[in-house]
């Protein structure tokens, strides 16, 4: 049986009590006082043009709003060592059309060239809205009595209340669809309204009462898929506002994700392969199957993963070598000897190789533990019926332990992700050594391993979450 | 040797023990010492006896669930001690026990058509009407698309009877299918296990319900330490019982 908590969710509704809280007031006030905002200009004036003088000699002179590739172009062409000197801009009013509504809509109509632009825009300024428009719809239901609003929806009011106010802070940026180089020479003279003031007054007064309120419902505000989004939104902001360098960074070290993807999901693959031959193993009742999987866990587990990369990588080719000679003087076996010798290993297999015996031999150890802990009677069960020992594995043993071994193989593959950046000393071009790369060209150190790093973090978060919601699918009643 | 013309051909007994020998332990636990026995077709038999008497030992070598040390078994002519199909001749025995021992992550249903589909071979459309018609027989038939886990052990243990009818199987074994069950719901069971008894159903039960072995039985066999003490019908075992240790066991359950 599947768990289903939708049903659950949608039970507790608000009671009268509640529904007199000052909190429950409080919310219902910040709610209206974002839709009036929506009314008010949000910005009096924005960037038409600036002139930026380099110490070099270097004068950068543009219009804007400019469009993203254009930007980090005239940013690249920055001589490297050059400091600021100045900054000239000048600005224009804001019309009441562009400025009122959060402006959005009018500004996709004029510019539907910088559509992806002006998604992510909608979605910041659309955040407070949708929050506004839930918190209402909550705040109205509860003095009403149910109408069928569900509890639910107050975390999510939250989140997106709490969002609202970087995500204005964002939507001001745009304005100035610059780097926070010119943006601290021009904060000055491109004040937010006071629209932006009530709309950021209304945001935390919404969120911070609905928090309150529902400290006391105890359901679970934090939602950690939020923290994969934030990762990214980093990554974004960092590409969007530093384009330089980091914009170049992630052109540089992006082909190295798909590298590092693509050998962490093949050796995983393989890796749970020989995890239940291993553990097949370690459980046999045939003495000599059981020796030989307890001993490829015992010594593989027993050897740092690089050492093991590093012999495979540098020492195997030799053994190949070794034993290919001896055998060209074996009658029958030339062919086989001289394949031994001619045979190469790219680093990508070496890799794969690597990775798929070391986590193998941490598989078969979960796989054993995840079969033996189904009673034994659920074998002699499918044995009574006619099944063969194949059978009865296939379709009573391990479907039942398949649920025991997820969260920890969920666990090996983040791991694994982690691990396979060891591979980077096997020539092999993942994120790792796509970073050392850049930084050796440009020592950057610090805005390298920073990319690298949160591109890492982006991948296990969100691997983690996967694995969760997998296991939460899965769960039945014993 | 294919089971259904040994089945034919005569009133062989259906079931041979034949010099059956078990140890534990490296033989410092003697389970079964050379018991001998014979069970005809249609015959419902019950073994009682005190804890670690052997009984439920010998009924999980009539299967080979247990691989006795020496001797055999003979099941529909077929010696399971050198057969190759030992799998084959499984499925025409099926087996009941105390732990029930459903399939948790399959649905009620699942848990009768799995072998049915994988080891019968039969298409999905049969295998769920053989099992719609053996919950309904088990007095079950609203509970085919619930887990094991929201059972209760009554229903979960008729489920688990259900799923060995399911093989159609000669000959039945139950291994005190009653002894987990909560008083209110073992006559649920035994009403099932009756009802098989009058179908005609070959029966092998362990169990300590005196009640079902007077009125259902054709034999009761009273095993001891690894040895068959007393094999009579009820009627004289209950009333009559020859034995010493018999009649001490007896009065020991009976009050």
């Amino acid at each position: 049986m599947l768990l289903d908590d939708t049903s659950r969710l949608t039970e507790h509704r608000l009671t009268r009590a509640e529904a007199r809280d000052w909190r429950l007031v409080a919310a219902a006030f910040g709610a209206l006082l974002l839709l009036v905002s929506y009314a008010l200009p949000l910005f009096g004036q924005r960037i038409s043009s600036a002139t930026t003088e380099f110490s070099g000699g270097t004068v950068i002179e543009r219009e804007y709003p400019v469009l993203v590739h254009e930007q980090h172009f005239a940013q690249t062409k920055r001589p490297i060592g050059e400091q600021l000197v100045s900054v000239e801009i000048t600005t224009e009013q804001v019309s009441l059309a562009e400025s009122t509504g959060y402006g959005w809509m009018a500004q996709i109509v004029q510019d539907s060239e910088g559509a992806l632009r002006h998604l992510s825009m909608l979605l910041m300024m659309g955040l407070p809205l949708v929050s506004a428009v839930i918190a209402i719809a909550l705040v109205g239901q509860s003095w009403r009595g149910p109408s069928g609003v569900p509890e639910a929806l107050i975390p999510i009011s939250i989140q997106l209340a709490a969002l609202s106010v970087p995500g204005l802070f964002l939507a001001w940026f745009h304005q100035f669809d610059f780097s926070f180089l010119l943006l601290e020479q021009s904060a000055g003279a491109l004040m937010p309204g006071v629209g932006f003031w009530l709309a950021m007054a209304a945001s935390v007064t919404t969120a911070v009462s609905l928090f309150s309120l529902r400290n006391e419902t105890r359901r679970e505000i934090v939602n950690w898929w939020a923290l994969v989004l934030a990762v990214v939104l980093v990554i974004w902001l960092l590409v969007r506002f530093r384009p330089f360098p980091y914009l170049e960074i992630w052109r540089f070290i992006n082909d190295g994700i798909l590298v590092t993807l693509r050998i962490v999901s093949t050796s995983f693959g393989l890796m749970l392969l020989v995890s239940l031959l291993g553990g097949l193993g370690r459980i046999s009742s045939n003495r000599v199957i059981n020796f030989v999987a307890s001993l490829y866990v015992e010594l593989v587990r027993g050897i740092p993963l690089l050492v093991q990369l590093l012999f495979i990588w540098f020492a195997l080719p030799q053994v190949f070598n070794v034993i290919g000679a001896a055998l060209l003087s074996v009658p029958l076996l030339e062919g086989a000897g001289q394949w031994l010798i001619d045979l190469r290993l790219d680093p990508f297999t070496a890799a794969v190789l690597g990775l798929t015996v070391c986590y193998g031999a941490y598989g078969a150890e979960i796989f054993r533990a995840g079969i033996s802990s189904i009673h034994k009677g659920q074998m002699e069960a499918a044995r009574s019926v006619g099944m063969s020992y194949v059978q009865a594995m296939r379709f009573v043993i391990l479907p039942q332990a398949a649920r025991v071994i997820l969260p920890p193989v969920g666990n090996e593959f983040v791991a694994l992700l982690k691990d396979s950046s060891l591979v980077s000393v096997l020539a092999v071009s993942d994120l790792t050594r796509r970073g050392r790369e850049y930084m050796s060209r440009t020592f950057l150190s610090f805005d390298t391993w920073i990319m690298v790093a949160l591109c890492y973090l982006v991948l296990t978060l969100f691997s983690s979450r996967m694995v969760e919601l997998i296991e939460s699918k899965t769960r039945f009643e014993r | 040797m294919e089971p259904q013309t040994q089945a034919s051909r005569s009133s062989d007994p259906i079931i041979q023990v034949r010099n059956l020998r078990k140890t534990y332990y490296h033989g410092k636990l003697v389970a079964l010492d050379n018991v001998s026995l014979d069970i005809p077709q249609k015959q419902v038999a019950v073994i009682i006896g005190p804890s670690g008497s052997g009984k439920s030992t010998l009924l999980r070598c009539l299967n080979y669930l247990e691989t006795p040390d020496s001797g055999d078994v003979i099941v529909d002519g077929i010696s399971l001690s050198t057969t190759e199909q030992l799998a084959k001749v499984r499925a025409e025995i099926g087996m009941v026990f105390q732990q029930f021992n459903l399939f948790p992550h399959l649905t009620v249903l699942d848990n009768i058509m799995v072998a049915q589909r994988i080891v019968r071979k039969r298409n999905r459309d049969d295998a769920e009407r053989t099992a719609k018609e053996l919950l309904a027989k088990v007095g079950i038939a609203d509970k085919g698309n619930s887990h094991p886990g929201q059972l209760s052990g009554g229903q979960q243990q008729r489920v688990a009877i259900a799923r060995a009818l399911a093989m159609q199987p000669k000959i039945m074994l139950f291994d005190e299918p009653t002894s987990a069950l909560d008083p209110e719901m073992i006559k649920e069971v035994l009403d099932v296990m009756l009802q098989l008894a009058q179908d005609g159903m070959t029966m092998v039960v362990v169990s300590h319900e005196m009640g079902f072995a007077r009125n259902a039985a054709d034999r009761v066999i009273f095993m001891d330490e690894g040895a068959i003490i007393e094999d009579t019908t009820p009627k004289e075992l209950f009333d009559a019982p020859k034995h010493d240790r018999t009649r001490e066991f007896l009065g020991k359950i009976l009050h």
